[in-house]
């Protein structure tokens, strides 16, 4: 029977699944639970039920559930769709990265306790300060101009955990640098990001105490996205789930992980799925693509997934399409040739209907070029991008949502951005000063509606009024400070967001009315009708002479961006790149040359 | 779960009390010791009926020894939890509050009215102060009313008028009980009775008698406005539904004749109690609370001594020792000797007053190295002395009978007057003083005491007091090697610690030291003694060195020790006054001043 304090609304939506057994079973388990899903394949929907469903029917406060996921867009999807079943964040429910959970459920609560070797109030280091450091002990230690990368660095930290080990010593120079670098930071009172999982891990691997607390606390965790997680919280989960009594629900799509320079594995998923004791459910419905394109998809991947479109009948689009000129030439074709095309093929099409997908920021800049001199309005996810999304710019986003319309019909709802608000001070605040606080907020965003008017606005009212004194009293929030201050010279003056206005700041996913240029991989978990791939040439996807992990990564890249169409793919090459030797011929992607030929192998039957 | 440790600074009687406690906690002190404010302390960091208001404490409330310098100074209130690592429900309440991970595991909540932290110079009235109540050692992880809600402090007041409470709908603990059973009565139930009242009401209505007063009022009406203006009248009853009858049950005594209101004082409070512990074990059954702290301050008033004892022993465990009692902390105060009497050892909290200090300190037993033996013993012995050893500023502590009765007559005749000072004689009827210096001692309640035992001499062997008195100082001196000590040595060690003995056995000792005549006028007034046995008497008399004391005490013992004691009690003064007496009372005197 639900409790009464849980909304009943997710009964109603999880009636849908009745006509898909993959969700259903996966609805309906109730021990540890591995779900396998395919792109498109209703996922989150699946993860976000169940979690409803749990909330009401399996833990009741203080008891609770946890829910991991990799990133803090795919956080702020769930959220949001929680919200829509009537589930909000709460103490006894956490929507997060591993990075958030780890801080705030086990470095802050126990490390104290457990005697790590941190500063209280735990104090994180910015970007800016971290890659200092970094570089900072790399030269001290190799002299500057040395070969060794900081991004190994990470992945060391990262997938090696027992330092005592062989593998750990045995890149003598990573070893030295990451404890010379780890020190320096202690020396200044900081821990970085990967510090918060590295001891996160400690905490749960060393001490026992810690797990009876954290089952107490969460009996159920759930993860999305697991195969990009990496090694160290694949640490954890096994830790509390098979040691400590927790239960697992894990979703993720090996065939989509493409994160292994962070030391992600999506064989870590499988080696869940395969355990006994852990049901497995496969999702094989797609609900996005159409039927040529989930076909297509599995070409390129070169495995037999059976996956199956749930609307076979859709007519789709492939299409191989070599230009001239280069990386220049494709972005001019994708602009001139193939948006205008899209847009008339089907009535009410908009341009935030289409993405460009590519794999750096290099490429990004070209075809940025392209659309701005197109007159073309665009949302822009790279490392290029003006800021980098994290819980607070989310929030100021969300709220810019509300202010622009949301409140009418409470999406996002204001209760929600409160919660977050207070959720981003370091610790409980006492009930008088948070009520006081959410009432000041309140004042503040209702007097920031307005149904026009220029992003850049609404952030300077929103930091001079109660941000920037936040984010002067809490370290901890120091590192997402810098995004913020980012996000706010995008939108000064001169800046690449200048003209941004409010609506679309708030806009979830980009707006309407922007065409979305992304990497292949921020374009995980989007979806497109139109789906224009370009710098499909070799040197480009993949990069040339790959050993065959890299190479198997990059294959999954393609796969991924494939994936991400409903309609209409599109594969933009030229048979050249430029590198700084000069133009080099090496011909176009392998991967289109191999789906080609299956495809025609397969519809020639 | 149970609270572990209590600590109170700068708050009312308390300047710096620090106590750790046991399963339950029974705190017992003399009237205005701080019992009371014992509980509001609590009640500061646990009860969910406080509002922020009375946590927002005003100068009063701050300790009394601080003079003029109040403002400034921080009232601090530190309750520590333990035992709760079997259930994850609080465990999930206290995750951020653990300091210990334990074994055993430790969470503390800390209630702290201070400064307020960003007043960049010193306060200047109350309205510069404020309060937090947090969770384990970090201020900022502040406690929200939802774990008091759920952990709730439940604070029976003393002297309550449960009369008025039980009289009024909206605060009688008998509400929730009638809209229980309101609830479990189904459909046809309901009918059922709703037909039985509509009937009875239309019998009721209908009789003759009942239409003819009717009649009589609607002519008066008549006689007085004319027809014109009068309405029509009949008596009836408003129609009655189920759920307004049920609300106006009511508890009766004495076979329905009479109601609560005439009951006594005592039994209204019983009844109160009774119904209070009921919700408590609906309120957990219903997931509205995981644990309460129950708090019954004086429950002994108004009722019988017996009855006080039966009430503390069901709260304190015997009747509710089953696994489907409701998790419960029972915490009572009382100057009652018949409760402390009752109370298990372990859970007693002794407040006193320090008077050079101008402060309450607390004492508990909860962490004194007892046995299970010695909590056998001192449990028996204090049900019988009816726990007067709790309410003692000092204690003697004495063999038996004997010396209970004859202690108080010496210290009459030296001019100490025990009572007035506060002192206790304690039997231990035998010689095992151990639980008892374990009580009293540094590690337990922590009162002056003194110890008067008989050298018991043992023939070839050393006396038996050497290894008494060794077993004792092995409690209060650490790391002596006592083998290559004497009984003398030994003897010679322990008067410093307040360990008198004498130089044989009491009887013979007060013999010879004076009082022969008047024993032997007790002897022969309580033995019915032939001729022979009253010349070797008189003989002993004549010249004391005569004395046999084997058969001196052998007539003793025919009387009994304690009767024998009593009878030659008025006898006893100042010049007959054993030495060790004199000693051990001249001890006690100055350890109470």
């Amino acid at each position: 029977m639900p409790f009464r304090s849980v909304s009943g609304a997710y009964l109603a939506q999880a009636a849908d699944l009745a006509g898909n057994p993959g969700q259903q079973a996966a609805y309906d388990s109730t021990g540890h639970c591995v779900v396998l899903a395919g792109p498109g394949s209703g996922k989150t929907k699946t993860l976000v039920l169940k979690l409803a469903r749990i909330m009401a029917e399996d833990v009741r406060a203080p008891r609770g559930a946890a829910c991991i996921t990799y990133s803090q867009e795919c956080a702020r999807e769930l959220t949001r769709r929680l919200e829509r079943l009537g589930l909000r964040e709460a103490p006894n429910l956490f929507i997060g990265t591993v990075h958030g959970f780890c801080l705030r459920h086990l470095l802050m609560p126990y490390a104290r306790l457990a005697n790590l070797p941190v500063r209280f109030p735990l104090a994180i280091a910015t970007q800016r300060q971290s890659d200092q450091a970094i570089k900072r002990v790399g030269d001290r230690l190799f002299g500057v101009g040395h070969p060794n990368k900081p991004m190994d660095l990470g992945r060391h930290r990262r997938s090696i955990l027992n330092r005592a080990s062989i593998a750990w010593t045995s890149e003598a120079d990573l070893a030295e640098w990451a404890e010379e670098y780890e020190a320096e930071l202690r020396g200044m009172g900081l821990i970085d990001f990967d510090d918060l999982i590295i001891f996160g891990q400690r905490l749960v691997s060393e001490h026992d105490w810690v797990l009876p607390l954290l089952q107490a606390k969460f009996p159920v965790l759930a993860v999305d996205e697991y195969q990009d997680l990496g090694v160290a919280l694949h640490r954890i989960v096994k830790r509390v789930v098979f040691d400590g009594g927790v239960r697992l629900f894990a979703v993720g799509d090996s065939d989509q992980s493409i994160y292994g320079f962070t030391g992600a594995d999506g064989a870590l998923l499988q080696e869940l799925a395969e355990r006994d004791d852990v049901e497995r459910v496969q999702l094989q419905l797609n609900y996005r693509s159409a039927s040529r394109i989930v076909s297509a998809s599995e070409l390129a991947l070169g495995e037999t997934r059976g996956y199956v479109s749930n609307d076979p009948d859709r007519e789709a689009v492939i299409a191989f399409v070599k230009c001239d000129d280069g990386l220049e030439g494709q972005a001019a074709h994708a602009v001139a040739g193939i948006i205008p095309a899209a847009l008339a093929a089907k009535p009410g099409r908009a341009l935030g209907d289409i993405a460009i997908l590519y794999r750096d920021y290099r490429t990004g800049d070209v075809v940025a070029e392209a659309a701005a001199a197109a007159g073309l309005d665009f949302i822009r996810v790279d490392t290029a991008a003006p800021y980098r999304k994290v819980a607070l710019t989310s929030w100021i986003e969300d709220c810019a949502a509300w202010c622009a319309d949301g409140w009418r019909e409470g999406r996002p709802q204001l209760r929600g951005l409160l919660d977050r608000w207070l959720g981003f001070h370091r610790t409980r605040l006492a009930e008088a000063e948070a009520r006081s606080e959410a009432q000041r907020l309140t004042r503040l965003l209702w007097s920031l509606r307005a149904d026009e008017g220029l992003a850049r606005d609404f952030v300077d009212a929103l930091r001079s009024g109660m941000l920037d004194a936040l984010m002067a009293a809490e370290p901890s929030l120091a590192d997402q400070r810098e995004q913020v201050v980012r996000m706010s010279a995008a939108l000064a003056v001169g800046g690449p967001l200048a003209n941004l206005d409010l609506t679309s700041l708030g806009g979830r996913d980009g707006s309407p009315l922007h065409l979305n240029l992304l990497t292949l991989h921020s374009a995980k978990g989007c979806e497109y009708d139109v789906v224009i791939m370009v710098g499909l040439d070799l040197g480009g996807l993949p990069w040339r002479n790959e050993l065959p992990a890299a190479r198997r990564e990059s294959r999954r890249l393609f796969y991924v961006g494939l994936t991400r169409a409903r309609d209409e793919v599109h594969m933009l090459y030229s048979g050249y790149v430029d590198t700084r030797y000069g133009r080099m011929h090496w011909g176009r992607s392998p991967f289109l040359n191999e789906l080609e030929a299956r495809m025609e192998e397969a519809e020639g039957e | 779960m149970r609270i572990s440790r209590i600590k109170i600074k700068n708050f009312a009687n308390f300047s710096d009390l620090d106590v750790d406690t046991g399963e339950n906690i029974v705190i017992v002190g003399e009237n205005k010791v701080g019992k009371s404010n014992f509980v509001r302390a609590l009640q500061l960091v646990l009860d969910p009926g406080l509002s922020e208001r009375d946590r927002q404490l005003g100068l009063e409330h701050f300790w009394d020894g601080l003079g003029e310098d109040k403002l400034g100074q921080t009232i601090e209130v530190v309750v520590e939890l333990t035992d709760f690592t079997n259930d994850p429900r609080l465990m999930a309440h206290l995750n951020d509050c653990v300091v210990d991970p334990g074994p055993p595991m430790v969470a503390r909540l800390t209630y702290r009215f201070q400064p307020k932290a960003n007043l960049g110079r010193d306060p200047e009235s109350l309205a510069d102060y404020e309060y937090v109540v947090f969770g384990g050692d970090d201020p900022e992880m502040s406690v929200g009313s939802s774990l008091r809600r759920m952990l709730p402090l439940d604070v029976q007041v003393a002297l309550r008028d449960a009369e008025k409470d039980l009289s009024s709908w909206r605060n009688s603990p008998l509400r929730p009980l009638i809209e229980q059973l309101a609830t479990s009565l189904d459909e046809d139930a309901r009918e059922e009775i709703q037909e039985l009242v509509s009937e009875a009401q239309a019998d009721l209505v209908g009789r003759a008698e009942v239409v003819a007063t009717a009649q009589r009022i609607g002519e008066r009406l008549i006689a007085i406005a004319g027809k014109q203006h009068a309405v029509p009248l009949t008596l009836g009853l408003a129609p009655t539904r189920v759920d307004a009858l049920l609300r106006s049950l009511r508890l009766l005594i004495d076979n329905g004749a009479r109601g609560i209101a005439d009951a006594s004082l005592g039994t209204a409070n019983l009844i109160f109690l009774a119904l209070k512990s009921l919700e408590l074990d609906r309120l957990v059954t219903d997931g509205e609370r995981d644990h309460t702290f129950f708090v019954v301050e004086e429950p002994e008033a108004h009722l019988h001594p017996h009855v006080q004892r039966l009430v503390y022993r069901y709260f304190l465990g015997d009747a509710r020792d089953d696994e489907d009692a409701p998790p419960l902390t029972t915490i009572l105060t009382t100057h009652s000797p018949h409760i402390a009497s009752v109370t298990p050892v372990r859970s007693i909290v002794l407040l006193r007053h320090n008077v050079s200090d101008e402060t309450t300190i607390a004492v508990s037993t909860a962490k004194t190295p007892l046995t299970e033996r010695d909590v056998a013993d001192l449990q028996r012995y204090i049900d019988v002395s009816r726990g007067e050893m709790f309410f003692a500023r000092g204690v003697i502590l004495v063999e038996g009978d004997a010396e209970r009765f004859l202690i108080p007559a010496f210290a009459e005749a030296l001019d100490i007057p025990l009572d007035m000072l506060g002192i206790t004689v304690c039997s231990v009827s035998g010689t095992n003083f151990t639980p008892y210096v374990k009580l009293l001692g540094p590690q337990g309640l922590n009162i002056p005491h003194v110890i008067l035992t008989d050298r018991d001499p043992n023939g070839v062997n050393p006396p038996l007091v050497r290894r008494r008195l060794i077993n004792v100082l092995q409690l209060v001196e650490a790391g002596v090697n006592y083998v290559p000590l004497d009984a003398d040595a030994v003897i010679a060690r322990a008067e410093p610690f307040g360990y008198f003995v004498n130089s044989n056995t009491l009887e013979p000792e007060l013999f010879i030291g004076g009082l022969a005549e008047a024993m032997q006028e007790v002897i022969e007034q309580e033995l019915p003694i032939n001729q022979t046995t009253r010349d070797l008497v008189q003989s002993w008399v004549d010249d004391t060195d005569d004395l046999d004391e084997e058969r001196l005490i052998k007539l003793i013992e025919r009387i009994g020790k304690g009767r024998f004691a009593q009878a030659l009690a008025p006898h006893a003064s100042d010049e007959t006054c054993p030495d060790y007496i004199r000693q051990a009372l001249e001890y006690i005197r100055d350890a109470v001043s």
